[in-house]
């Protein structure tokens, strides 16, 4: 029996811990693509989160009715419905924003982060924890974008949410907002993160080599340290 | 085959239910996306015509361009949609012309890719404001340099030339097919 | 049983420390792994850097004659904040501290002189953080980089600052016929022919070190004779060049002849002093053929077809990318084995 996580878990896991941009890797194309404004990341990961616990709630309720076979074939329809409402309304109701994500709002059918939730939490969960999980993922995707958006809006185009931050004076880097200051920033994001994640495990990897120096245990395994929290 | 009439009839169930709700949407939104539309062309017609208040669409022209009429309902020029290649993609420009087709009133670019900060300088108002009132015949040259010395002449954007010599092609293409139409009609 | 095998381990690493106490340090045996070719030479690399060096002091002359003394501080910010760089991670990430080869030193030569005369020091300073950052440190340091560091951060100034790098100064003793665009910008927008003669001595505008062709290939020559640069890569991008550009001034001689095209912007400069860069040119003599034809054929594609005037930043980047695979296929083939293990 699978053991059970407490339910607040499965919404802060998605901030972090399986972060989809920083520690999965997936829905790459979204992330690179519309970030040149942290408006653009914004309205991105919200029409994303949208679909992801609509899709995610859909899927769970109806998990155990779908055949095996055309399990992938039923989530893309589910998914797919979700993301034509969400560009209809947005066509209807948010021209501007509608217009600057141009394509990928239609393109989030083929986000892996929906699919990818769909076939590995909501299609063996119940609809709590479905729900609980894609409001996670979809706010560590939110994070992400944001982040993301808000460094290239910044040195880009000298602000911030359409406010201006940096002086006059200071020429701004257009290569922020061209494809290649995409890659450049997540790379570098992704970098420093990591970096992070490892400076960190190594100082948890050496206070617990003192402690088990003294109660006398064999070897820190990876084991060991994901049981301390790393 | 059991299984397949459960699979049959479960993708039938989800395509309905999917179908269903979507056409509710639908019905819902699109009424208000052609409004969206509507009004962005709209815009666009009278930006370029400021005291235009009415507009009909010419029809059968093969070509997307507006007839504008003032307060007192007389004409007083033509909004023409037309589009081209630019250096990253394609230009799509609002036209306004006088009703002789001899001036320019002014131009609007509808859609652009260029270079940001450098080719989307067309955007900004020392480029665009030339095309206040321009001579169009024989054609709009592009003079690099030099100040405009003839009433038909545009001056290229510094380190943009290939954008503003886009413009000025797309342009003067749009009023060539423009007069061809105008002419072929007044033949008929 | 846990608590023994503790003790257990314990014993065996106090055993291991009691041995190797007992080696005296100085007859320790350090292996210097690193991956092949192993090439034992008289150059070692600080002495490779400054030949280099003295190989760019003619275009470095050559740039302050015609475009002012003050360009003189281009140089110097970017060597600066080139060699700061290289310092300032190499710390962070507490390797050891090699400045002092002079090899970001060049890059940050190297980068000034394709810049454009009179170019923002704050921008230049960026594109050398960016030279050593991202096209060098981030890679492993130095042999570790797939492409050339100089160009990546001209590439990195190109697209960050797309006006002030096509900005081209004035030359101090310009002619009337080209004002201040470049020979290859003045032929593309304007039809304009520049005459190989003032390319030849670089009264025109361009980059700061590309502009003279006779002090270029002063320097080139120099570093030929001394063996440092394999007069293969260059070459072959004459003769690719020559080819191709050929070519394309047969089929329609609207296009520029070969031997502007060798002239203009920064072919000559690329090919004796970026194409050549040790660590990112090919190792094989085959390769370096590849390498140098590879190079002319984009540069010719991107200089015709292509919306920029001038493209050897980006043919070499290209083809830096390619190196690693050329290697591959161009190995020599291995003698003294019998054909039925090769097989194998």
């Amino acid at each position: 029996m699978k053991k059970q996580v407490p339910l607040l878990r499965e919404f802060t896991k998605g901030l972090w811990e399986i972060n989809p941009t920083f520690k999965q890797i997936l829905g790459m194309c979204p992330t690179l693509a519309v970030t040149v404004s942290a408006i653009n990341g914004i309205a991105m990961a919200l029409a994303t989160t949208f679909v992801l616990v609509f899709s995610s709630l859909m899927i769970s309720l109806v998990r155990k009715l779908i055949p095996n076979q055309v399990r992938i074939a039923s989530y893309i329809v589910i998914i797919a419905t979700f993301v034509t409402i969400v560009d209809l309304v947005m066509k209807a109701q948010f021209v501007e924003l509608s217009k600057a994500l141009g394509p990928f709002i239609p393109l989030i059918v083929v986000n892996c982060i929906i699919l990818g939730r769909a076939e590995a939490f909501a299609s063996k969960n119940g609809p709590l924890r479905s729900v609980l999980d894609a409001l996670g993922n979809g706010a560590g995707f939110f994070i992400s974008l944001f982040v993301l958006g808000s460094i290239r809006e910044i040195i880009g185009s000298r602000t911030i949410l359409g406010y201006q931050v940096l002086p006059n004076g200071f020429e701004p880097w257009l290569i922020m907002i061209l494809p290649a200051g995409a890659f450049l920033a997540l790379g570098l994001l992704m970098g420093f993160a990591n970096l992070y994640i490892e400076r960190k495990k190594n100082l948890v990897r050496e206070s617990l080599i003192a402690q088990y120096k003294r109660v006398g245990r064999e070897e820190i395994t990876d084991e060991v340290l994901k049981e301390a929290g790393v | 085959m059991k299984q397949i009439s459960l699979i049959v009839a479960t993708l039938t169930i989800i395509g309905i239910i999917a179908g269903g709700s979507l056409s509710l949407v639908n019905n819902w939104a699109a009424p208000k996306i052609a409004l969206n539309l509507k009004a962005e062309t709209e815009r666009a017609i009278f930006l370029v015509h400021p005291d235009g208040k009415r507009y009909e669409e010419i029809k059968n022209a093969g070509l997307e361009v507006y007839k504008v009429f003032n307060e007192k309902d007389s004409s007083v020029g033509y909004s023409l949609v037309y589009d081209g290649n630019g250096f990253q993609g394609n230009i799509k420009l609002m036209i306004g012309l006088t009703n002789d087709l001899n001036r320019t009133t002014s131009i609007e670019i509808l859609e652009q890719s260029e270079t940001p900060g450098l080719g989307t300088k067309i955007l900004e108002a020392p480029y665009k404001d030339q095309f206040n009132g321009l001579e169009v015949n024989p054609s709009i040259i592009l003079v690099k340099g030099a100040e405009p010395s003839n009433p038909n002449e545009v001056q290229s954007i510094t380190g943009a030339t290939i954008s503003s010599k886009a413009v000025v092609a797309i342009v003067n293409e749009g009023i060539t097919k423009l007069k061809d139409i105008e002419n072929k009609g007044a033949s008929e | 049983m846990i608590v023994n095998l503790w003790q257990a381990q314990v014993e065996v690493k106090r055993k291991n420390m009691e041995t190797t106490t007992t080696i005296e340090p100085k007859q320790k045996v350090y292996f210097d792994l690193t991956t092949s070719p192993h090439l034992h030479s008289r150059w070692t690399t600080s002495k490779v850097m400054w030949f280099v060096v003295a190989a760019l002091v003619p275009s470095i002359a050559a740039a302050l004659t015609f475009f002012g003394w003050t360009q003189i501080f281009i140089i110097i910010v970017a060597v600066a904040f080139s060699v700061g760089t290289e310092i300032s991670i190499q710390t962070i990430r507490k390797k050891q501290i090699t400045w002092f080869d002079g090899s970001a030193a060049l890059t940050g030569l190297l980068l000034a002189l394709t810049l454009p005369p009179n170019f923002s020091l704050s921008a230049t300073a960026i594109g050398a953080i960016v030279a050593i950052g991202l096209g060098k440190q981030i890679f492993g340091g130095l042999g570790y980089n797939i492409f050339n560091p100089a160009l990546v951060g001209r590439a990195f100034l190109q697209a960050a600052f797309p006006v002030q790098i096509t900005t081209w100064t004035k030359p101090n003793f310009a002619v009337d016929s080209v004002t201040s665009a470049t020979p290859l910008a003045a032929l593309k927008f304007d039809k304009i022919f520049t005459d190989t003669a003032s390319m030849t001595i670089g009264n025109i505008g361009g980059s700061l070190g590309e502009t003279s062709a006779i002090a270029v290939l002063i320097g080139g020559i120099f570093l030929i004779a001394v063996g440092i640069v394999n007069w293969r890569i260059p070459l072959s991008m004459i003769i690719g060049m020559l080819v191709f550009g050929g070519i394309f001034w047969l089929i329609d001689p609207q296009n520029p002849t070969p031997v502007f095209h060798i002239f203009a912007g920064s072919f000559l400069f690329g090919a004796m002093f970026m194409a050549t860069d040790w660590v990112t040119s090919p190792i094989t003599n085959k390769g370096m053929w590849i390498f140098g034809f590879g190079i002319s054929l984009v540069l010719i594609v991107i200089r015709i077809y292509g919306g920029l005037p001038e493209g050897v930043m980006y043919s070499i980047l290209f083809m830096n990318g390619f190196v690693p695979l050329v290697n591959r296929y161009t190995k020599p083939t291995i003698f003294g084995v019998a054909k039925e293990a090769v097989k194998k």
